[in-house]
């Protein structure tokens, strides 16, 4: 042995300690810019993992940061296949995640409750006003930031106009979702049956109620995390879908399912209910219906009431274990809190803007030869901040797929007894997840 | 006794090294999982909090799971519904292929096991076509049968999202992408049988049905053995037919499109609650492991 021993102990030791310390040192403290290094001076490697367009998106604007931060080199990794369980493994092992990572509006949550995410509060907040509060609220925990919205989805039903001109039905009368079903039987009567209204999958009703519930100031949680999906804004949504399920107008054809990509281009449905990111897969998938779509407003549950709701999106986060938080969090305020930045990605690759004032952007109000001359974009952005927040917990995907399973059992019962159905599956979820149920709740007397 | 043991491989070292590798990798890819998932089994974790242990907190959780009990009870009806139908099959083709008189054996072959090397992505897509309400290729062939013989006239079936028709549709599905693979296995049973009885038995003036009964089936009763053991475990966890027939247990009819491998890798990697799946699977496979036992044990106690 030519190396000593004890050189080499000591050596493994003050390298233990010092990563120890550092790691002590950095675990969990908020991001804080004191002083913030000159744009010109911050060198560092970002990578960045994000999937399909949302990856190319990044990509296409790195040209543009690198103009402002000459020597941060940004990386986009855009590896789809089980994006979100490699996530989980590397912070959980404490090594391998990107500096910045996409996420699902509805996920984020679950992330930003293990700690393990970086706190962005004392560089973000100031952006606060500027995104919708729902979808802040999305990236909000314990009054913490750990997250900025980056595209939304506001609603809206995306319909073909070839279709709806040869049924004779004016898309510009369906207001409430009683007209939407009853234009949804007319089509189907004068299409001899082929043509159905929409895809509204049994087994998948969830991602319709979901939507819906959020549209009509209903919850799953209340913001104590306690559960109150009994209510009669559940019940309304509950009624709206029976009804569809009912007149037979929905297709029962599972989403991105090679079907119901196929269905973009046949005449087997006529419209979908889907977020303004929709647009992008029609574009992707069936490129030849330039022209024949539409986008009415989503329709009102209560007279009155708010015609658009939240269909998902994503958001960007930077993990606790990221070496160089500055450059990461540069990028992020770069690509989301920068009104060029955001618009050059609706341009480019139309992820629509969770930032409220690129909504003034004339790019808003030009017709849009896709949906025959119509401005869907203004259309979209129409009533956005007043889209009720929805609170979500840590295990909302475990929920929303019990949800699921409880919907499609009772539509194989005959929707028989929504009010039952409803308090029994409150009960059941609160003894599953092991929480309390909300003194709003209809289960409860309904005290509100 | 144990210096001894200790002295002795020492000085076989050089051996041990040469065997070390696979240990090494069982150990690091087999043996830590195995133990370190039992452990798991007595906690709670989500993969990024700490672990906190719960004792056999996980365990009396799991007999008041419903959707765990569901989740079995379906595999246990899918099971039924597929294997025997399956067995038979594999177990008739086989015979057709082992016969002298057919031929292009190794197009046939190649044929009845291709389902099983199809990739199950393209199965989904293609199944899904067939499986359709509004425009798959069953329903319209129901529908053609029904004009042409108006008593039979049904209505279309939601066969991937009824509660009714999920189980008949995926067992199927399992019958056309297993038959191929158990006929591969009976085939060489069937071949490894020395003809020589055969040729005994019918200079005795045994018909058919006899050599059948008295010969084929008795020297493949460990073929159908290893099969049934196979198959056992195979339906235990079987997990890809039926993520990609319930887009990931989203799509399908409710609780009774999930079978137990779904039920387990939804827990898991979807909920993150890794100790209670563990405590899932160890549950699970201390029950096969008994069937498989049971299953050795009819066969020693026949011989």
């Amino acid at each position: 042995m030519f190396l000593c021993f004890d050189r080499l102990r000591c050596w493994v030791w003050a390298v233990l300690v010092v990563t120890l310390g550092v790691c002590l040192w950095a675990w969990g403290e908020p991001l804080v810019l004191d002083p913030p290094t000159a744009p010109g001076d911050l060198d560092a490697d970002i990578e960045v993992w994000a999937w399909n367009i949302a990856a190319g998106s990044l990509e296409h604007l790195t040209p543009m940061f690198n103009e402002i931060y000459p020597r941060c080199r940004v990386r986009v990794n855009m590896n789809g296949t089980n994006v979100q369980s490699r996530f989980l493994l590397s912070l959980a092992a404490g090594v391998g995640a990107p500096d910045v990572m996409q996420l699902q509006v509805r996920e984020t949550p679950r992330y930003s409750m293990t700690g393990k995410l970086t706190d962005l509060t004392e560089v973000a907040k100031k952006y606060e006003h500027d995104f919708p509060p729902s979808f802040w609220q999305d990236c909000m925990h314990d009054g913490r930031v750990y997250g900025i919205p980056w595209d939304i989805g506001p609603g809206g039903i995306f319909y073909k106009r070839s279709i709806f001109e040869a049924c004779g039905v004016d898309p510009e009368s369906i207001v409430t979702w009683d007209d939407y079903v009853s234009a949804g039987v007319t089509i189907m009567k004068k299409s001899g049956g082929k043509t159905k209204m929409l895809c509204l999958p049994r087994g998948m009703l969830v991602e319709l109620f979901e939507p819906l519930l959020q549209q009509s100031g209903g919850q799953i949680f209340d913001k104590e995390g306690r559960l109150a999906i009994n209510s009669k804004e559940s019940l309304q949504v509950l009624r709206v879908m029976r009804r569809m399920l009912e007149m037979g107008i929905g297709a029962n054809i599972n989403f991105w399912t090679h079907e119901f990509l196929a269905s973009l281009k046949s005449r087997a449905v006529a419209t979908y209910v889907a977020g303004a990111w929709f647009g992008g897969t029609i574009r992707d998938d069936a490129p030849t219906t330039s022209g024949d779509w539409g986008v009415i407003r989503l329709p009102e549950i209560e007279p009155g009431g708010l015609r658009t709701s939240n269909f998902g999106g994503s958001t960007l986060v930077i993990p606790d274990q990221c070496k160089n938080k500055e450059a990461a969090w540069r990028f992020i305020e770069f690509a989301l809190c920068t009104k060029e930045a955001q618009i050059e990605q609706f341009r480019a690759f139309e992820l629509y803007p969770a930032l409220l004032s690129t909504h003034s952007d004339p790019f808003f109000d030009e017709p849009e030869p896709f949906y025959g001359g119509q401005k869907t974009r203004r259309q979209f952005s129409l009533d956005i901040d007043k889209i009720p927040t929805m609170y979500r917990t840590s295990n909302w995907v475990e929920t929303e797929r019990y949800i699921n399973q409880t919907f499609s059992r009772w539509v194989n019962d005959r929707m028989k007894d929504p009010e039952g159905m409803l308090a029994q599956l409150e009960e059941k979820l609160s003894r599953r997840l092991g929480c309390g149920i909300s003194p709003g709740s209809l289960s409860l007397g309904g005290r509100d | 006794m144990g210096r001894g043991l200790c002295r002795r491989v020492w000085a076989h070292r050089h051996f041990y090294v040469f065997i070390s590798p696979f240990f090494i990798l069982f150990g690091v890819f087999g043996l830590y999982p195995l133990v370190f998932s039992f452990y798991l089994s007595f906690t709670q974790w989500d993969g990024l909090t700490e672990v906190t242990w719960v004792g056999l907190g996980n365990f009396r959780n799991l007999v008041h799971d419903e959707l765990f009990l569901a989740s079995l009870w379906n595999t246990l009806v899918i099971g039924v519904l597929y294997i025997p139908p399956m067995f038979l099959g594999a177990f008739v083709f086989a015979l057709a292929l082992n016969t002298g008189w057919l031929k292009l054996r190794g197009i046939f072959r190649a044929a009845f096991f291709m389902p099983c090397v199809t990739p199950m992505v393209v199965v989904a897509i293609v199944f899904s076509l067939i499986y359709s309400e509004d425009s798959g290729l069953l329903n319209y062939a129901l529908g053609k049968v029904g004009e042409i013989f108006p008593p039979l006239r049904i209505e279309p079936i939601a066969w991937l999202t009824s509660d009714r028709w999920f189980k008949p549709a995926v067992a199927l599905l399992l019958v056309w992408r297993w038959t191929g693979y158990n006929m591969v296995l009976m085939l060489a049973g069937l071949q490894g049988i020395s003809t020589e009885y055969y040729e005994a038995a019918r200079i005795d003036g045994a018909g058919v049905f006899q050599r059948m009964w008295h010969i084929t089936l008795p020297l493949m009763r460990p073929v159908f053995v290893f099969c049934a053991i196979m198959s056992l475990i195979g339906t235990v966890y079987m997990f890809d037919e039926i993520f990609v027939m319930t887009q990931g247990g989203l799509g399908g009819p409710g609780v009774s499109g999930i079978n137990f491998g779904l039920y387990l890798f939804n827990t898991s990697f979807a909920d993150f609650k890794f100790g209670y799946a563990s405590s899932m699977a160890y549950t699970l496979s201390f029950f096969v492991f008994l069937a498989s036992l049971l299953i050795l044990r009819l066969r020693k106690s026949e011989t």
